[in-house]
Formats: C-alpha cells, sequence, structure tokens
C-alpha cells in the first residue's frame, strides 16, 4: 500500500480502496483477503475464471451483499456499505453481469433512463415531464442510443438494453464506475462505442473497475490487470499485457488443446447431416443455402442482427420459413413447433441464459433435466435419484463449479449458470444442436472444456455455434460461414482459417451495411 | 462481527468462517419452522385457555371447518404456481351448491348425476377463464374478477334467487318433488369408519394428489417452471399455453367439488353460500408460501394454512372475540407470515 508511481495515473491520490475483503456462502469461501486501490482516471480490469468471485467483489463494494470481512475505504475513511444506496451516495455507480437486474424491463427506455431523478426525494410532486426528457434524451445521446424513448425496454435487444443500464449508471456522475462484463452481449460496434465513452469518462478522472472474459479487449483497454484465482488477489499485471500471462494467472496453463488435433481427421464432404435449400427465413430475406455435414462443428458469425438467431429460430420451429427446404440426414422436415424440432433431434441453446433459459426457481438438477423429463419418467413419477446421476456426470463433464445438483441457480457463478443451460441440451442424444452465444460469461478454460465435450461427443452428428465473437469460433469451428443481413457471404474451412481475412469479410460486411444505411 | 464473545485469535477469518454458517443455519431453520412454531405455540395457548379446544371433537371441527375452503386453496395452487390467480373459485364452489341442489331437489335427478355435473360445470367454466386468458390474453385478474360476477349471477337463474330445500316451493306455486339423497349428503356429514369425517378424508386425498402431480410428476416440474419464467419453459418445447389452460380447468373443478362438500354439510342449496369462501382459500394458499419456508405455492402448505385459519377461528371464538376481530387477526396473521418468509429470506446475500 506503498504511494502511486505509475505516471499514466495522474492525480495519485486514491479515492476508492478496499482491505482484505472476505466473504462466505455457508462452506464456500467465495473471496479471502483480497485488497486493491482504484485510482483516478484508471482502468482497472479485474479478470479471472467462472465462479473465482469477481462478481462476489463487486457486489460487495456496491453494497449488495451487507455481510462481508475487511474494509472498503472512501478518501481513506472506512465506510460501510449496507445497501446499494449507500454506495451510490459515495458516487459508485455498478453495471451488474445480469443485465435485467441493471433495468427495470417493464418500463419504457425514458422511465429507465430517469428512474434515479424520479426516485430522487427532492422530485416536487409535479415535476417537469420536459425538462426530464431532454436530460433522458442527452443520456442516451452520450452513449450513442438512437433509440424510441418511448420503447418499453422488454421489446429491446440484449444489447442496446445492456447499453441502457450503462447510461443509467452513467447518469448518476459517479467517481467510481464498475462494469460487469459489459460486453459480453454488445457488438463490435457498440464496444467501441463504449470503449470510447470510457476515455472520456478517465479523462475526467473517473476509476473504472471493468471485468471480462474477453482477454483481447482488456489487452487493448486495460492500464492494470488484477487476477483473481479462487477467491484470492493471484496477480497484477502491468502494461504491456500478454493474453497468455493472464491465462495462466487465471487457469493455469491450459494443455495443448487435444480436440484442435481432432479437426484434422477430415470429415467427409459427402456425408451431409443438415441441409438448407433456398431457405427463406422471413419475408423479402435471401435464401439460404447450408450444409452441415456429419461430425462437424460448423461456426455462425456475422453481426448482431446479420440473422444468425432468425436462423436458428427456423431449424428449432420456434417461427416458420416462408419457403425452401430443410433436410435432416437426407429426409425432408418441417418443424412447425419446438417440440417437433425436439423430436426430429434438433436443440437449441438461446442466447441471453437469464430471460430465455434459466429457471430460477429450480435448482442445477431441474434446470438441467428441463427439456428432457420424459427421460426420467417412471409410470409418470420423475425419477430423481437418476436425475441427479446423469446431472453429477454433466457438472463433472462441463466442469460447473457448485456444491452439487441441488445447489441454487443464484449460487452459482455467471459463467456456471451458463455452462448448466449448456449442459441441458447435452444431456441427449442430438442430430443437430444449436448453440447460440454458448460461451457469454464462460471463462477461456471452460470454453475449451466445453468445445472439448462437444467434440468428443459429436460422433457422426453435427453442432452450430453462433458467436459474434470470431475467436471463440476459431477455437472450436470445423467451418466458418459469415452471415449478413440474411445472407451467407463467405465461409473458410478450419485448415485455412485466416483470421485477418475473416475480420476482413466482416470488416467489409459494415462497409456494405454502412454503404446501405447511409443509401437509404 | 462486532459481537465477537471469542477472543481475537490472530486466525480471524477461521472462526468467522465457522461462525457464519451458524447465523446461517438459524436464520434458515427461523424460515423453516418459523410459521410452524407460532402455530404449535397458538395451539397450545387456546387449549391454555380453555381445555375445550383440545377435545377431539373440537379438533375435528377445525378440521371440518377448513374443508371447502381448503379444497378451494389446493385447486387454486396450480394457477398460483404458473404465477396466475382465479378469483372464480368462492363463486363457482357457490353455483355447485345450487346447481347441486337444483338437480337433485327439481329435478329429481341422482346425487351421481348432480356430481357430474357440478364438475363438468367447474371444468368448463375453469377452460372458459384459460381461453379468456390464454388466448384473448385478458390478464388473469381482470378475466377471473369478471368470470366471479358472472357466476354470482348465474348461480341465481335456476330457482330465480331463492334457495332450494327440500320442499322448495318454486316458481309456478309447485313443490320441488325430489331431496338431497343420503349418500351425497354422506360426503359433507358422514364419517368413514365412524371416526374421519368424509370432508376431511376428501380434502386430504385431493391435497395428496395435489401434492403427486406437482411435485412428483414431470407435468408439475413443467408447471412451476412456467411460473417462474415461461420463455424458459416455452424454449424446452413445453406446451405453455396448454398448461396454463389446465391450470384453470383444474382450478374450477376442484372448486365445483369444494361445493360439493359444502352443499352436502349443509344439505340444501343456500343462495348465500359463498361468503367469504374466495377469500380464505386464498388466504390459505399464501399462507401456505410461509410454511417450510418454499416462498412458493405448495400443497402441504395449503392444507396447513387452511387447518390455521380455521383453528384461530375456532380458538378465537372460544375466547368470545367477535368477528370482526376475528377478521382482522386473520389479515394480521396473512402479513405476518408473508413478510416473514419473504422478507427473511430476501436478505440472505
Ligand atoms: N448467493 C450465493 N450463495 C452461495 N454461493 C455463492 C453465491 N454467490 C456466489 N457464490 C459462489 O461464490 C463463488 C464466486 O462467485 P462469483 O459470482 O463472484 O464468480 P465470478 O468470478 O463472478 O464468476 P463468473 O466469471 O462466472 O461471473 C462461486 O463459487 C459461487 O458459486
Ligand atoms: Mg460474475
Amino acid at each position: 500500500m506503498t504511494a502511486v508511481k505509475e505516471q499514466d495515473v495522474s492525480d495519485a491520490k486514491i479515492l476508492f480502496e478496499v482491505r482484505d475483503i472476505g466473504k462466505s456462502f455457508g462452506v464456500t469461501r467465495a473471496l479471502d483477503g483480497v485488497s486493491v486501490e482504484f485510482k483516478p482516471g484508471e482502468l482497472l480490469a479485474m479478470v479471472g475464471a467462472n465462479g473465482a468471485g469477481k462478481s462476489t467483489l463487486i457486489k460487495i463494494i456496491c453494497g449488495y451483499h451487507a455481510e462481508y470481512e475487511g474494509q472498503i475505504l472512501v478518501e481513506g475513511k472506512e465506510v460501510q456499505f449496507h445497501t446499494p444506496k449507500a454506495a451510490y451516495d459515495n458516487g459508485i455507480a455498478t453495471v451488474h453481469q445480469i443485465i435485467n437486474e441493471g433495468v427495470v424491463p417493464s418500463m419504457t427506455v425514458y422511465e429507465n433512463l430517469t428512474l434515479a431523478k424520479l426516485l430522487n426525494p427532492g422530485l416536487p410532486l409535479f415535476y417537469k415531464k420536459e425538462a426530464l426528457r431532454i436530460e433522458a434524451r442527452e443520456v442516451a445521446a452520450t452513449m450513442g442510443l438512437e433509440i424510441d424513448l418511448d420503447t418499453p425496454v422488454d421489446q429491446l435487444p440484449q444489447s442496446e438494453r445492456q447499453m441502457i443500464a450503462i447510461a443509467r449508471a452513467l447518469a448518476i456522475k459517479p467517481r467510481l464506475l464498475i462494469l460487469d462484463e459489459p460486453t459480453s452481449s454488445l457488438s463490435d460496434k457498440e464496444s467501441e462505442r463504449l470503449f470510447a465513452m470510457l476515455d472520456r469518462l478517465k479523462q475526467l478522472g473517473v476509476s473504472i473497475l471493468y471485468v471480462s472474459h474477453r482477454l483481447h479487449e482488456i489487452g487493448r483497454i486495460a492500464d492494470r490487470v488484477i487476477v483473481i484465482r479462487d477467491g484470492k488477489l493471484a496477480k497484477t499485471l502491468q502494461r504491456p499485457f500478454q493474453v497468455k500471462d493472464m491465462v495462466t494467472a487465471m487457469v493455469g496453463e491450459i494443455p495443448k488443446h487435444s480436440f484442435l488435433a481432432d479437426r484434422e481427421r477430415g470429415i467427409d464432404d459427402t456425408n451431409t447431416q443438415v441441409e438448407l435449400r433456398d431457405v427463406v427465413v422471413a419475408e423479402g430475406a435471401p435464401p439460404v443455402n447450408l450444409k452441415v455435414r456429419k461430425g462437424e462443428i460448423l461456426g455462425l458469425t456475422g453481426l448482431i442482427g446479420a440473422g444468425k438467431t432468425e436462423l436458428a429460430q427456423v431449424l428449432f420451429g420456434i417461427t416458420q420459413a416462408m419457403s425452401g427446404e430443410i433436410r435432416m440426414a437426407g429426409k425432408v422436415i418441417h418443424p412447425r413447433n419446438m417440440s417437433e424440432a425436439i423430436r426430429a433431434g434438433i436443440f437449441y441453446v438461446p442466447e441471453d441464459r437469464a430471460e430465455n433459459a434459466v429457471v430460477p426457481l429450480f435448482n442445477i438438477r431441474q434446470n438441467m433435466t428441463l427439456p428432457f423429463l420424459r427421460v426420467f419418467d417412471r409410470l409418470g413419477i420423475m425419477d430423481v435419484n437418476s436425475e441427479i446421476k446423469r446431472c453429477r456426470e454433466m457438472i463433472g463433464a462441463m466442469g460447473i463449479k457448485c456444491e452439487g445438483p441441488e445447489a441454487e441457480m443464484d449460487s452459482l457463478s455467471g459463467g456456471n449458470q451458463q455452462k448448466v443451460v449448456v449442459a441441458r441440451w447435452l444431456l441427449e442424444k442430438y442430430n443437430l444442436v444449436i448453440l447460440d452465444e454458448p460461451f457469454q460469461g464462460v471463462d477461456i478454460r471452460s470454453r475449451h472444456d466445453i468445445g472439448e465435450y462437444l467434440r468428443t461427443s459429436i460422433g457422426d452428428k453435427s453442432a452450430i455455434i453462433i458467436a459474434t465473437d470470431l475467436d471463440e469460433l476459431i477455437e472450436v469451428a470445423d467451418r466458418i460461414v459469415v452471415m449478413n443481413n440474411g445472407a451467407i457471404i463467405g465461409e473458410q474451412e478450419y485448415e485455412d482459417i485466416d483470421r485477418d481475412k475473416l475480420l476482413q469479410l466482416v470488416a467489409q460486411e459494415k462497409e456494405i451495411q454502412e454503404r446501405e444505411e447511409s443509401a437509404v | 462481527m462486532s459481537s465477537s464473545t471469542v477472543p481475537e485469535v490472530p486466525t480471524g477469518s477461521v472462526d468467522q468462517a465457522r461462525r457464519r454458517p451458524n447465523s446461517e443455519r438459524f436464520k434458515r431453520f427461523a424460515i423453516r419452522y418459523g410459521f410452524l412454531i407460532v402455530m404449535a405455540t397458538l395451539f397450545l395457548f387456546f387449549g391454555w385457555w380453555n381445555p375445550v379446544f383440545w377435545r377431539p371433537a373440537n379438533l375435528f371441527s377445525i378440521l371440518l371447518g377448513a374443508t371447502v375452503y381448503g379444497i378451494l386453496a389446493l385447486g387454486v395452487t396450480f394457477p398460483l404456481v404458473i404465477d396466475g390467480l382465479d378469483l372464480s373459485i368462492g363463486s363457482v364452489a357457490a353455483l355447485s351448491v345450487m346447481i347441486s341442489a337444483y338437480v337433485m331437489v327439481v329435478l329429481d335427478a341422482s346425487g351421481t348425476v348432480a356430481i357430474l355435473v357440478c364438475l363438468m360445470l367447474g371444468a368448463g367454466i375453469g377452460a372458459i377463464n384459460g381461453f379468456l386468458i390464454v388466448r384473448v390474453k385478458i390478464p388473469d385478474l381482470l378475466a377471473t374478477l369478471g368470470m366471479m360476477f358472472l357466476v354470482q349471477g348465474v348461480q341465481l337463474i335456476p330457482s330465480g334467487g331463492r334457495s332450494i330445500g327440500r320442499g322448495a316451493v318454486l316458481a309456478g306455486g309447485v313443490v320441488a318433488p325430489g331431496r338431497f339423497r343420503d349418500y351425497f349428503l354422506f360426503l359433507g356429514q358422514g364419517r368413514l369408519f365412524g371416526i374421519v369425517p368424509t370432508a376431511v378424508a376428501i380434502m386430504l386425498i385431493v391435497a395428496i394428489l395435489v401434492f403427486v402431480i406437482l411435485s412428483l410428476t414431470r407435468w408439475g416440474r413443467v408447471f412451476y417452471a412456467i411460473g417462474s419464467n415461461s420463455q424458459a419453459a416455452r424454449l424446452v418445447g413445453a406446451k405453455v399455453n396448454t398448461y396454463r389452460m389446465m391450470a384453470y380447468i383444474l382450478s374450477g373443478t376442484i372448486a365445483a367439488l369444494g361445493g360439493i362438500v359444502l352443499a352436502a354439510r349443509v344439505g340444501r342449496g343456500d343462495v348465500s353460500s359463498g361468503g367469504t369462501l374466495l377469500l380464505d382459500a386464498i388466504g390459505s394458499a399464501l399462507i401456505g408460501f410461509a410454511v417450510l419456508g418454499v416462498r412458493r405455492p405448495n400443497p402441504f402448505g395449503t392444507i396447513v394454512g387452511a387447518i390455521f385459519i380455521s383453528m384461530l377461528l375456532n380458538g378465537l371464538s372460544m375466547m368470545n372475540m367477535p368477528y370482526y376481530v376475528q377478521d382482522f387477526v386473520k389479515g394480521v396473521v396473512l402479513v405476518a407470515a408473508l413478510a416473514f418468509t419473504f422478507g427473511l429470506s430476501k436478505t440472505k446475500g
């Protein structure tokens, strides 16, 4: 705790500091003796494996966990944050990992952006609506939000909700801004806007605590990196950062992925598992032609709104194709609803787990077996013992950090919740499994674990992984297909995956879109 | 952290880690058994005040008092589980009282026919509720509130607004030919093996059925999943609308059964039999949230809740409390029970 030496941080006065923070949940020791200083104008990144304790530390600093060990100091004086409001009043704004905790879904964008003001006891009973609206518009503009302020938030895509949650945090003009995995649901473009915003805040002397599993982006924007491992501060890294150093400090050496070798086994080109012929997803959309071969993991990428999820929804029977043909192992199928798709062996892990996948009332076991209750049905009664057994296997295979099959979902870290809802669809044999943004909030080690499990269990079936982040796909896919505006505009086989070329494709994709946008 | 009676040891984190689970365990214990402890205390208190309270005959009458709205409460558990509510159960039960009287007394048909007609009507009303909520997308509270008024009106039509008892004089001056059949009355007034009141047995059987469906079968799992995150349930292929529909049909049918038991108990078609059924039933189900601290609708808790309300009323009237005090106490208990469970578990982090 000696004086600050970094030159790039001009103001040496430390505003916030935590000392020897510890926290236990029952027998789980989530945090142990963590001390961190936050310097004005510095972006401090925090990395660590799923369940390392990052969110727990954040929840202590922002007053969510009322009970903790250790001290929080503001301007050198100890303070007790027993409510989120106390933290707020000290200038700490937090955007949590679960987006819906950061916005009120049933309210409009405008109401969300001005909520802090509306709840302010100083507000006169008949306040000026117009003034608040102007303010909301300003807040929205700083984030580059181009949405109708009267749209209810629950009708917005996840990425825009995230931007609103961030805008809300900024609206209180924080001195310490905490962001827990803000980019896990943002497109590149939105991420860039966020980074520019963070830069401006740094100029203003705001301290930023930033959590992410996207190590590349951390290498770019962080001033300092702390690594949390098993609840302890494992390492502090200074610029320049090597992704490899971060990984090693987080999870140790990752074994040279054995499953990558498998990729070269050569998938038989003639053996098609799924084929789309001129499938038109929606009115006016271009026809899609796509083959997925037996044993193949196909990566599908493209911007948010490129039509990846829409394609998946047609395959899973959520929506119907306007025209065209879907063939599964040569047979024409047309799933009219989800249960028909499931019967045809098409499984779908949706994006946005909090909204679409997690059943908060249920424990891990009940969440995991939900799609396949029939399998555990013995003359109408659920066979809980075989559920537990199966669930244990998946917990092991996926490396889910938890107390056991009966642990509640809200006792899991974000990444581990994600692993549960992915595992749910790998419980049974599939013909085609579609994973939509399966790595949201999942650490690098677990991404490898999931990829490896998929590869060893795929046999002669097929998988499609949808991801906006190219690097995630390069790790696991046999082939990468790029989509834009509902059309497939390029693909590369694993043997000749060329990251730069793919990025070029994405860049070109952007150009097309921008040209079209400016043409309108 | 300051209440440490343990001497300061350098390895502070160790004994803290040991102490924490203890306070946690206490809290968990309080959440789980707090309500049952309060109930047991009241039970002892009432008996101490007036030992007649403990007589088996009185205990049976407490159970008996809980049966009708207890059955209704078990039925409304299904809408509650899927995060809905059914406000029409009270009037469905009242309709069932009038219709069974009408079928047996006026039409002179058998008790079996009366039971079947009532159950079918209950299911039908439930289906209409479900249709309005699922297809027409009227919010559950509004749809079932509308249905409640509607059924309240319909209930009076067959008899032209009059109660129907044996030998009742009908609209045209004709004397009603039929009467309540004995085996029908047995459902409300009889005793199995001369000990257990039939109505209590019916309630227990319904409770066991509801428990089995909700807690042991896969259908129950889906019901709960829909209540917790219906979008997630839909995306694992559950037929969400069918389940929601079923919830209201079950609630309507079971409410009709409650009405049958009530008709059998009073032995006549009383126009004012709806009474406080709805509120007592929903109160029981909500108190059920607090029993064992499960924080969700569950049949065991519902039964305990129903018995609790009945015990409270019985005990208070033994203490000669006026009826409005009883209502007041009922309200206080309901709010306190819910505040206790939800309040305690909210601060669990
Ligand atoms: N409410 C809770 N009850 C019990 N255990 C909890 C609770 N919250 C967190 N934990 C446990 O504490 C540990 C740390 O969790 P935390 O959410 O801080 O991880 P994280 O570093 O944010 O991980 P991720 O990258 O997956 O978000 C985990 O083992 C988790 O299971
Ligand atoms: Mg986290």
